[in-house]
Order: C-alpha cells, then sequence, then structure tokens
C-alpha cells in the first residue's frame, strides 16, 4: 500500500513526542534527559494504530552498540501498539542488506536502520521508501536523503567542540597549555570529525595547544597501547581528549601504570564506567561528552509516529523533521547524576 | 618412415644438468628428425624426466646447446618452446581439474576479443582437434574432473596439437590407457609424424618402442649410453644397456655358508589389491635377500607395506615370530626395522638440517632425559655411526643438501646403523650415487649383514642384485614368479622372467 | 663426491654455533634493523626514547604480541599454521575476567586464561592431525567460533577487572629490579621457547615435520601427535598472553587480540622462520616483535599517525623478507 503511506507522511498529526527527542533538540540543559526506557512526558502513551517496526542494526560488538539495541528493545516494549521485528546483528554490509531486504518482503510498516556502513547500504533504504515504508535512518547516514524519511543521529564535530570547549573553560586562564588527543579509529569519518570540531574550538584558546594525537581503535586494548605511547611521548601536558569511553577504560589503565595524575582528562560517548569514574571524582577524568545511545529509544519513537500518522509534539509543524542531529551534552560531576541512568556498560 | 639423413630438427648437445647433491644429466646429446618417433629409455633417476623439462623450457641447462631448424636457440621458458613448435604431455597430466575440456585445450592462449574469451570458438575448435584425435565423443563443454583417465590423455594430447606444433614429447602416454586405447594412441603418432612432426617417446614398454618407433637412445644416470639405435635392437639388449654396468663394479664376497639362524622378518600372504599379491618370504639375519623386477612390478609398495608405511589388503609382516601391528610406522621402528626409502629427498632426509639431525632423527629418545636433548652425546653418536660408514665430509654439522648422493644414503643408512636396526629395508639404495661411489656402499651393505643385519634389497638393476644378494626373489606384475640362491642366476636368465610373457620377450 | 657449497660458508657457519647461535643472516640483519631504529629515535626524541621508562614501555608492549608469537613460530615451523591466535586471546581473557571466573581472584583467572587457550588449541591440534583438516582451514573457523563464543560471552561489553591482585601486576610498583613483571613472563616464555625448540626431542621433531612430514613419518616419529602437541602450544601461549593483556588492559573485551595473527605470523616470518617449514628461530621472531614494536613507538613519539605507522609496517616486512630470500639463495648456491 504505497500511496497511503505516502499519505500518512504528508497529512502529520496530532502531537506526540518523546522526551528526549525535545531535549536534545531544544536544551543544553538535560533537565527531562529521560533513561532510556524511562517516563516520556508529554508523549501519547495511548495505544493507537498497531504499528509492525522493523529495526536492523549493526552487530552489537561494542559496549555502545550493544546499549543502541537495549535502548530500542526496552523503548518498544513501552508501547502496547508496537511490535518490534529486530534482525540479528551484522558487520557485513551484504548481510545486512538481505536483513533489510526481508523487512521489507514482510511489510512492516516503519524501518529502523543503523548501518553498518551508510553509504553502502544507501540502495536498500531507497527500496523501502520506494516500497512505501518510511525509513527512519540512525545515526550513520545514508548517502541520499531519498533513502529516508528522518535521520537522526549523533553530533560527531559537537562532540569534539564540546569537548574542546570543555577544555578550553578549564585551562582559559593557564599561560602555555598543551592538550593530547587519543583519537578513534583513523579509518571512519567520525573520527575526523570529533578532532575537526576539538581543533576548531580549540582556536578560541591562544593560550593552548594540542602537541600530540595518536589514534587508539575503540577497543581497550589499543586504548591502553596508544595511551601509554603518548604518555611516554608526553612528559607533561594538560589535558587529554578522549573520543570514546570504551577505549578510556585501557587508556585510564595505562594512565595508572604510569602514575600520572597531573592533567584532566575528558572522554566521549557516555559509557557507565565514565560516569561513575566522573562522580567519584578521584582520577583524571572530569568530564564525557555524550553520544547518547538514547537516540535508539528516540528513532523508536519517531517510527511509532511515523507510522500513525503523527508529529512531534512541542513544533509547529504538522510533520516531523527530515533530519534530528542530538546535541553532545558535556556530563561533569555537576550534572553526572542525571545521565548516569543512560550510560552503558 | 624418417629417413635419418634428413637434416634433424632438433639437435641437443652436451646437455648437462646438476641439482644439489646429484648430477641429473650429463653431457647428454639427442637429435631428433622431422617425422621421426624417437624413443628415449631409461630407468627411472635416468634422467628422462630432466631431458623433456629442458627441452620444454621447464630446467634451464648448466651446459650444453640446443639447436632448433640449424639455429642455436635457448629455452628459457616454457612458453619459448611452445613458440617454437615444442609441445610435452606430462605424465602427471598438467590439466586444471576445474575447468572444462575446451578451457583446458586452450589455457594460456585462449581465442579472444578485447580479453573476453570466445568460448564458441574454443569449443568448435576443440572438438575438431578432438575428432582428428579419434574421440570425438568427449563433449568440449565438460568438465575435466568427469572425465576417465585415458580421456584426460586425449585432453592433453589435443592441447599439444592446439599450437601450431612441430615436435610433440610424450612422457609414458600409454601407461593409462587399456590395449584399445593404446592402438588409437599409435594411429594418432602415425597420423602425426605423417605430417612431419616428430614425436619424443617415453615408454618402459619395450613392445611398444618396436612398434612405433624409428630410433632410441638409452639413458643411464644422465649419461645417453647409446645414441640413435634402431628401433628394432632386441629386447635384451635394450634392456641391458638401461639396467647393465658401465663400470664392472667390484661386489663383496658373499659368506661361504648361508646363514641358518631362525628367520627374524617373515612375510606371509601379503597382499595389497591392485599392487601385489601374496608375498611370502623369509629373512635371517646375516642375508641379503634381492627384489628384482621391472618398474610396476610392486617392488618398492612391497617394502613400503612391509614397513607399515601403506597398509596390506591381506597377509601379515613377523618379527621375531610375532606379528606387526599392520601400518604403523612407529610399530615397524620399534621391532628393529629400517628403511632407505626409494625417493631419499622427497622420503629420507631432512634436507635443511644437518647430517647429525638426520642421523638422529629416528633415535631422539635415546639421547633425552625427560625431552631434554644431550646434544653432545647425539652428536658423538652420530658421528660414530657416519664414521662407521665413512661418510664424506666428516663434519656433522654440515647441512647433508651439500653432500653427495652416495653420502646422503649413507646418513640414512646411518640412521637405521645408530638405532641398532635388526632388519633394513633398502629401495635402490644406488639410485643418483655416481658409479664410483656405488663399490663403497656394496661394501658397507654387505659389512651390515655381516654383522649380523637382514637386508631386503630392491634395485632395478639387475647386476646390483645379483652381485650383492645371497638369494634372490624375481618379482613380475606384483607376484613372485621365481627364488633362488643369487649364485644360481645370470643377468639373462633375471631378464627373461621378469619379461616373460611380454609379447617381445 | 660433489660438494656445491662455497668453502668459507661452513667455516663461518661453524662459528656461530660454537657460540650456540644458528648461522642466521636475517637475525643479524634485524639487530641491524634495530640499531637504526634505536638511532632514529635516540635522535629524533632523546629524551624520551632513551628513558628507562620507554625501555620498560617497549617491552610492556611487545610482550602480549611477543608470548604469541613464539608459539606461532613453531606451528609456523612444523609447516602449519595457526590463524585464530587472536582470537583465542581475545575468548580466554574474555572468559577469565566474567564475574563468575573473577570471584576465584588471581588464580582462578590466570588458571582460565590457560585452560581455555589450551582447549582451543587442543580443538585445532585434534581437527588438524586427526581429522585431516588443513591448518589455514581448522584455524580459520576456530577464529570465527571463538570470536563469536567471545561476543556471546561479553555481549559486546568491556569487562573491568576489580581483582587487585591482578591489577597491580602492571604498576610500577610491582617492577622487580625495573624490570615489569609482563616483560619477565615474555623473558621466561622466550627462553622456554628457545630451549623446547633447539635442546630437546620436541623441538628436533618439529623441524623434522616441518621440513618433511614424509621423512619424518618414515623415520618413525607420529607426526600427528606432534602436530597435535604444537597447536596445543600455541593454544597455551594465547592462555598466557590473554592473561598478560588482563593485567594490561585490566579488562577483557570481545576486540582484544585484534589481527594478532597477522602480527605474529609477520613477526615470525621476518625473524627468519620458513613459511613453508622446516626452520625456525625463536630469538629472530622475538627480535621482529621488538622491531614491530619499537617502531610504533618511535613513531607515536614522533606524533606520527597511524596512517605511516602502517606504511613502515609493510615496508619492513617486505625489505625482511628480500633479505631472507637474498641470504637463503646464498646458503644454496
Amino acid at each position: 500500500m504505497p500511496e497511503t503511506s505516502r499519505r500518512h507522511l504528508l497529512l502529520g498529526g496530532a502531537a506526540v513526542s518523546a522526551g528526549a527527542l525535545l531535549t536534545a533538540c531544544t536544551s543544553n540543559e538535560p533537565k527531562n534527559q529521560a533513561p532510556a526506557a524511562g517516563a516520556a512526558p508529554g508523549a501519547d502513551d495511548k495505544p493507537g494504530t498497531p504499528v509492525t517496526i522493523g529495526f536492523a542494526g549493526p552487530q552489537a560488538d561494542h559496549g555502545w552498540l550493544n546499549a543502541i539495541n537495549d535502548n530500542a528493545q526496552q523503548r518498544a516494549k513501552k508501547y502496547s501498539d508496537v511490535t518490534l521485528e529486530i534482525t540479528e546483528g551484522s558487520n557485513e554490509t551484504a548481510a545486512q542488506i538481505g536483513q533489510v531486504q526481508t523487512l521489507i518482503n514482510k511489510k512492516v510498516d516503519v524501518l529502523v536502520i543503523l548501518p553498518a556502513d551508510g553509504k553502502a547500504l544507501t540502495q536498500v533504504g531507497l527500496q523501502a521508501m520506494k516500497a512505501g515504508i518510511p525509513v527512519v535512518n540512525l545515526d550513520r547516514v545514508f548517502a541520499s536523503p531519498q533513502a529516508y524519511r528522518c535521520w537522526i543521529g549523533g553530533d560527531n564535530y559537537g562532540m569534539g567542540l564540546n569537548a574542546g570547549r570543555f577544555i578550553g573553560e578549564q585551562l582559559k586562564d593557564k599561560p602555555n597549555a598543551t592538550v593530547i588527543e587519543l583519537a578513534g579509529m583513523d579509518s571512519l569519518e567520525l573520527t575526523k570529525q570529533r578532532t575537526q570540531g576539538f581543533d576548531d574550538a580549540l582556536k578560541n584558546y591562544p593560550n593552548i595547544r594540542k602537541v600530540a594525537r595518536q589514534a587508539a581503535d575503540f577497543t581497550v586494548e589499543s586504548g591502553q597501547a596508544k595511551m601509554a605511547q603518548l604518555l611516554q611521548a608526553q612528559p607533561t601536558f594538560d589535558a587529554l581528549w578522549n573520543h570514546d569511553d570504551d577505549q578510556g577504560v585501557g587508556a585510564l589503565r595505562a594512565i595508572a601504570q604510569a602514575g600520572r595524575k597531573d592533567f584532566l582528562m575528558v572522554g566521549g560517548a557516555g559509557a557507565k564506567s565514565a560516569m561513575d569514574a566522573i562522580k567519584a571524582d578521584d582520577g583524571v577524568l572530569k568530564a564525557t561528552v555524550l553520544y547518547p545511545p538514547t537516540m535508539a529509544a528516540s528513532a523508536i519513537d519517531l517510527a511509532r509516529a511515523l507510522a500513525q500518522n503523527k508529529g512531534i509534539g512541542g513544533m509547529a509543524e504538522l510533520e516531523i523533521p527530515a533530519s534530528i542531529t542530538l546535541y553532545s551534552a558535556v556530563v561533569t560531576k555537576e550534572n553526572v547524576d542525571e545521565y548516569l541512568p543512560t550510560g552503558f556498560s | 618412415m624418417a629417413p635419418a639423413q634428413q637434416p634433424p630438427l632438433l639437435t641437443m648437445s652436451g646437455i648437462t644438468k646438476s641439482f644439489p647433491g646429484v648430477r641429473a644429466l650429463d653431457g647428454v646429446d639427442l637429435d631428433v628428425a622431422p617425422g621421426e618417433v624417437h624413443c628415449l629409455l631409461g630407468q627411472n633417476g635416468a634422467g628422462k624426466s630432466t631431458l623433456i623439462k629442458v627441452l620444454a623450457g621447464a630446467h634451464q641447462p648448466d651446459a650444453g646447446h640446443i639447436t632448433w631448424n640449424g639455429e642455436t636457440v635457448r629455452l628459457r621458458t616454457p612458453s619459448a618452446a611452445v613458440r617454437l613448435g615444442i609441445a610435452t604431455i606430462y605424465q602427471e597430466l598438467d590439466l586444471v581439474e576445474g575447468l572444462s575440456v575446451a578451457e583446458n585445450v586452450h589455457l594460456g592462449h585462449e581465442p579472444s576479443t578485447a580479453g573476453f574469451v570466445k568460448g564458441r570458438a574454443a569449443r568448435t575448435a576443440t572438438a575438431a582437434l578432438l575428432a582428428r584425435l579419434g574421440h570425438p565423443e568427449i563433449d568440449p563443454a565438460r568438465h575435466l574432473r568427469e572425465l576417465s583417465a585415458a580421456q584426460r590423455q586425449i585432453v592433453s594430447m589435443a592441447r599439444a596439437l592446439s599450437h601450431d606444433v612441430r615436435l610433440i614429447v610424450m612422457d609414458e602416454p600409454s601407461a593409462a590407457l587399456d590395449p584399445d586405447e593404446v592402438a588409437n594412441l599409435f594411429r594418432i603418432v602415425a597420423d602425426l609424424t605423417a605430417d612431419g612432426v616428430a614425436v619424443v617417446y617415453i615408454s618402459h614398454r619395450l613392445e611398444e618402442i618396436r612398434r612405433i618407433g624409428d630410433r632410441v637412445t638409452v639413458l643411464k644416470d644422465g649419461r645417453a649410453v647409446a645414441r640413435g639405435l634402431p628401433a628394432t635392437t632386441p629386447t635384451r639388449d635394450v634392456v641391458a644397456l638401461m639396467t647393465g654396468r658401465d663400470l664392472p663394479y667390484v661386489f663383496p664376497d658373499r659368506p661361504a655358508h648361508p646363514p641358518t639362524t631362525a628367520p627374524v622378518l617373515q612375510v606371509q600372504g601379503l597382499t595389497r589389491q591392485g599392487e601385489f599379491e601374496d608375498i611370502d618370504l623369509e629373512l635371517r639375519p646375516g642375508e641379503i635377500v634381492g627384489l628384482a623386477g621391472l618398474v610396476g612390478s610392486g617392488r618398492s609398495e612391497i617394502l613400503e607395506t612391509v614397513y607399515g608405511a601403506r597398509r596390506p589388503t591381506a597377509g601379515r609382516v613377523l618379527v621375531d615370530g610375532r606379528p606387526l601391528r599392520p601400518g604403523s610406522v612407529p610399530a615397524a621402528v620399534r621391532a628393529g626395522l629400517g628403511l632407505a626409502p626409494e625417493e631419499r629427498k622427497a622420503q629420507g632426509l631432512l634436507l635443511l638440517e644437518s647430517v647429525t639431525s638426520n642421523v638422529s632423527v629416528s633415535t631422539l629418545a635415546r639421547f633425552s632425559r625427560g625431552g631434554w636433548l644431550d646434544r653432545t652425546a647425539e652428536r658423538q653418536a652420530a658421528r660414530a655411526a657416519t664414521r662407521t660408514l665413512s661418510l664424506r665430509p666428516d663434519r656433522p654439522e654440515a647441512p647433508v643438501r651439500t653432500l653427495s648422493g652416495g653420502n646422503q644414503q649413507k646418513a640414512v643408512l646411518a640412521r637405521w646403523l645408530l638405532r641398532g636396526c635388526r632388519v633394513l629395508l633398502l629401495d635402490e639404495p644406488t639410485r643418483g650415487v655416481d658409479v664410483g661411489a656405488r663399490a663403497e656402499l656394496y661394501a658397507v651393505i654387505r659389512r651390515l649383514a655381516d654383522e649380523g643385519l637382514a637386508v631386503l634389497l630392491v634395485s632395478s638393476e639387475v647386476p646390483e642384485v645379483l652381485g650383492l644378494a645371497d638369494r634372490v626373489l624375481v618379482l613380475r606384475e606384483g607376484r613372485v614368479v621365481h627364488t633362488a640362491p643369487a649364485r644360481d642366476l645370470d643377468e639373462h636368465r633375471v631378464l627373461d622372467l621378469v619379461m616373460e610373457g611380454s609379447p617381445t620377450a | 663426491m660433489t660438494l656445491t657449497t662455497p668453502a668459507k660458508a661452513p667455516a663461518e657457519e661453524s662459528r656461530w654455533r660454537a657460540l650456540g647461535v644458528r648461522a642466521d643472516v636475517r637475525n643479524l640483519s634485524l639487530l641491524g634493523v634495530l640499531a637504526v631504529l634505536v638511532t632514529v629515535g635516540g635522535l629524533t626524541r632523546p629524551a624520551e626514547f632513551l628513558a628507562t621508562s620507554n625501555l620498560q614501555l617497549v617491552l610492556t608492549q611487545a610482550s602480549v604480541i611477543g608470548v604469541v608469537t613464539v608459539g606461532m613460530t613453531f606451528v609456523i615451523t612444523s609447516g602449519g599454521i595457526d590463524l585464530s591466535v587472536g582470537a583465542i586471546v581475545a575468548l580466554a581473557s574474555v572468559w577469565a575476567t566474567t564475574l563468575a571466573t573473577q570471584e576465584f581472584g588471581f588464580a582462578g583467572i590466570l588458571f582460565t586464561a590457560v585452560i581455555v587457550g589450551v582447549g582451543c588449541g587442543l580443538v585445532n591440534g585434534v581437527l588438524i592431525a586427526y581429522g585431516g583438516m588443513v591448518p589455514f582451514i581448522a584455524t580459520l573457523a576456530m577464529l570465527a567460533s571463538a570470536r563469536g563464543l567471545a561476543l556471546q560471552i561479553t555481549d559486546g561489553r568491556t569487562q573491568i577487572v576489580t581483582v587487585d591482585a591482578v591489577l597491580d601486576l602492571g604498576v610500577p610498583d610491582a617492577y622487580v629490579l625495573g624490570i615489569p613483571p609482563l616483560v619477565l613472563v615474555f623473558a621466561a616464555v622466550t627462553a622456554a621457547g628457545w630451549l623446547l625448540l633447539n635442546r630437546t626431542t620436541f623441538g628436533r621433531r618439529t623441524v623434522a615435520v616441518g621440513g618433511n612430514p614424509e621423512a619424518a613419518r618414515l623415520a618413525g616419529i607420529d607426526v600427528r601427535r606432534q602436530r597435535l602437541l604444537l597447536y596445543v602450544l600455541s593454544g597455551l601461549c594465547c592462555g598466557i598472553a590473554a592473561f598478560l593483556l588482563i593485567v594490561l588492559a585490566g579488562s577483557g573485551q570481545n576486540t582484544n587480540g585484534n589481527l594478532y595473527e597477522l602480527d605474529a605470523i609477520a613477526a615470525a616470518i621476518i625473524g627468519g622462520t620458513l613459511l613453508s617449514g622446516g626452520r625456525g628461530t625463536i630469538v629472530g621472531s622475538v627480535l621482529g616483535v621488538l622491531v614491530f614494536t619499537t617502531i610504533t613507538n618511535i613513531f607515536a613519539l614522533n606524533n606520527l599517525q597511524s596512517d605511516v605507522q602502517q606504511i613502515a609496517k609493510g615496508a619492513i616486512i617486505v625489505a625482511a623478507v628480500l633479505v631472507q630470500r637474498r641470504s637463503a639463495r646464498d646458503g644454496d648456491s
């Protein structure tokens, strides 16, 4: 029923939304930031038309991706009118294409896709859209806007930017301050964006200089190895920006092994272990910049709204936006309690 | 068929080729006239394979030169040989299992347009070639793995003919064929020679050579011992050339009285389907028993089965009256058997290792305490063993690959001497051993027997078996056809026995 | 009597043997490479590179992959290959760091890591030696299964180690005379591996099986049993390496040991172990590991990025193998 679906999209509908979504879009004071499966103030929890949502993600071999799956599943469970068809995660483009095609053939009402490789899965996104199944593209963006109805994802550039700003504010009064960067996998676009944001933020602080950067690959092991080298290379520095909390576990281990305490560290992504450390405030880790896995819960909300022909509450438009970029909030000791429930392990 | 006066198509002269430790070809001459079937004869290891690989451009000779149509040529690569019009059909067919007949025939020179293979053209051409070879029933589109051995032979030949060929080398083309197919093969050869194509034909079947050959060259120990003989030369003379002695070897004296002690090794009714049948033999300490027979008579297979490297389908092997576990080399070695295999390099030696390592490899447990090697004891014991055999150079740490063939063989013998083995199985012990070094090796073997070893000897050289062994078992097609004390036999009698039943014998 | 080796080669050879070292140009050339690297490091970042702490760092970082490489050297010497080492390290490290295992403390973690490694090696060995599978395929299958199992155990989560006795091994307080415990383990495994390969019947049989399996069989060696034991040995090394990695990273993660198989094979090959089997050198393998680790160190100290590091690593592999080919040719001609 391609035509009817298309009409639904255009019609828009009653106000409906998820608190997390609103918060993410509007504010950097995330008072309403909700835990993954927590309450969604203002959301229309009343059962509507039954909706089947197809969900396809990559293999959850990393804490963050695992949290993505959890968030999606928990959120779907909350709605009595939502049936979630979740596929086995795969990192292989071909396998994932097959899985999405299976979901298309099953005629699910709406698709949520977190592609292993955004560009490579563009075709299958187009296929779904042509078949009249709206696609919510989660995080890794397709090559063509025609391949999705709505994109929702994190802001890698913003992560770097906010990490840079936080560090900048801490060090702005210190002459000749130096910072180093432990980047993520260099073969990924997002790593370059995080680095770019960080560098751009530092331009506002002429007293701060970035003196070293090494790339790890999001694993604990590589985080330990590269951090150990960085510590050896830089006997003194004032701050460290680490792209990823998972590799941060290794980085913190290397820091402990080197017995270093003379700098502040900012992490990325928002792992529970990192938030615990920030809360305890007994080490170098002072903040982490979010790349919230709650986006998967929001994607489920968006998908449900799309299928039920509704828009987002609190916005003047009738339709759901074409793209939603989440805010990369900085979690510090002051606000960590609010975010702790979203921390993933 | 081919007048020998005609200027030769191919002349190879003084071809010499050495591999580490052995001189495979030693100044070999060969000339082939257009339209001639020139037969190449020789035992395994005589140098035939090396010679045809030189001719096919697969080996570069160390010395000597090749002329083609009167011009000196160098065959640097197989494709250079093919361009001249020399095609080789190897014994182990070099066909690709996963491809179709037509693809195999045109492998490396596929008819193509801008890189795209013209499959139909290839299949049509292949069908024409197969028809010419008398096998139109082979479908060019079929996969090679669906074909029988004989059909593959035809495909291999079609592949040779798919080039503009002036000379075809056939390495034992009849080995896998039954009589009808052999007749067809001969017809093809006749057709080819009628077109002026020369054929170099290798076979062990002397009667085939009589039927289709024009001239015969006999290789032995890397030398051409007879060149361009007429194919009508009596079989016995040809065999004598192949197996006969170049130098009068000095064989050591036999003991005056044959040993009468209880046999150490008994073989009873040993059979391996399709290889040999119902072999009985007894071997006493101090005795050398020889197995004589042509290639394919099952000699090596018997030895390897006794040794447990092959599993018999029937029969048993007893050492000191106790049956050996069949198909287990470690069991045979523990019981006191030792094998010096036919393919010394492929089966006998650790070529990268030192003489010491090669000698001690079967006796490591003796030099170890809790797995720990006492290397001094190992080296001394190995050296003692190699000195007993006068292995040269007397340098235990020398890499074994740098040794001459005879000394490599001594390293293998030393291994079993060190192990204290009681039954020595020798498979072609003088293969690849320089003529001058053989007498010494014979003396060593006899001395080992005198010291109480039982020796089972396999050799394709009849004089060697007759000269060295006390008793001889003559094999034909996997069966013992005659047993006698060596002194009651002579070379002619043995040759008669091994070839009895052959049409030309 | 054709002695084809030039006269001077044997003399050189015996001199090296007298020193207890296998005549091996490759080890010398790797030492040369290492010397060049040290010079480059010393010139570009003298203060940081030549510090004791940096030596400790390089050796520590070499420990985990080094132990794996020792096991790999045996397997390659025997003519085999073990592609599953990285996956076994991952599986052993996560199995040894589950909450349940951690309850048993230090001994529980160590024991589990070693047992899982040995168990995986045993499966490899049985499949290859008695199941007749090609090592490449059998260990490839193990790679896939062990990684899958590791993922299943962790569910993609990082398992933080809370056992202090384990964590304390990685910090400077635990250093013995300035030597980190991990490096001590690495040194011990290297010494044991060298002795095992060069001084025992096991080592001799390994070389024989790799050099000419048919000749080894006909010489009475139980080739299948030998092969089985070799893969178990490789698994054991992976188990030990997994424990070292747990100490180093303070955690177990299913991504651990990523591409160890390639690093270990590369280090063994540039060290002079023949990929076709029949010749292996533990000293060479360890030098190979140290060359790679030192390159990483120097590049990191000079803030060069990972792309450049990878290019340099590739270049070193090519150069080392070219030297190896040349010396092999010289040895034969």
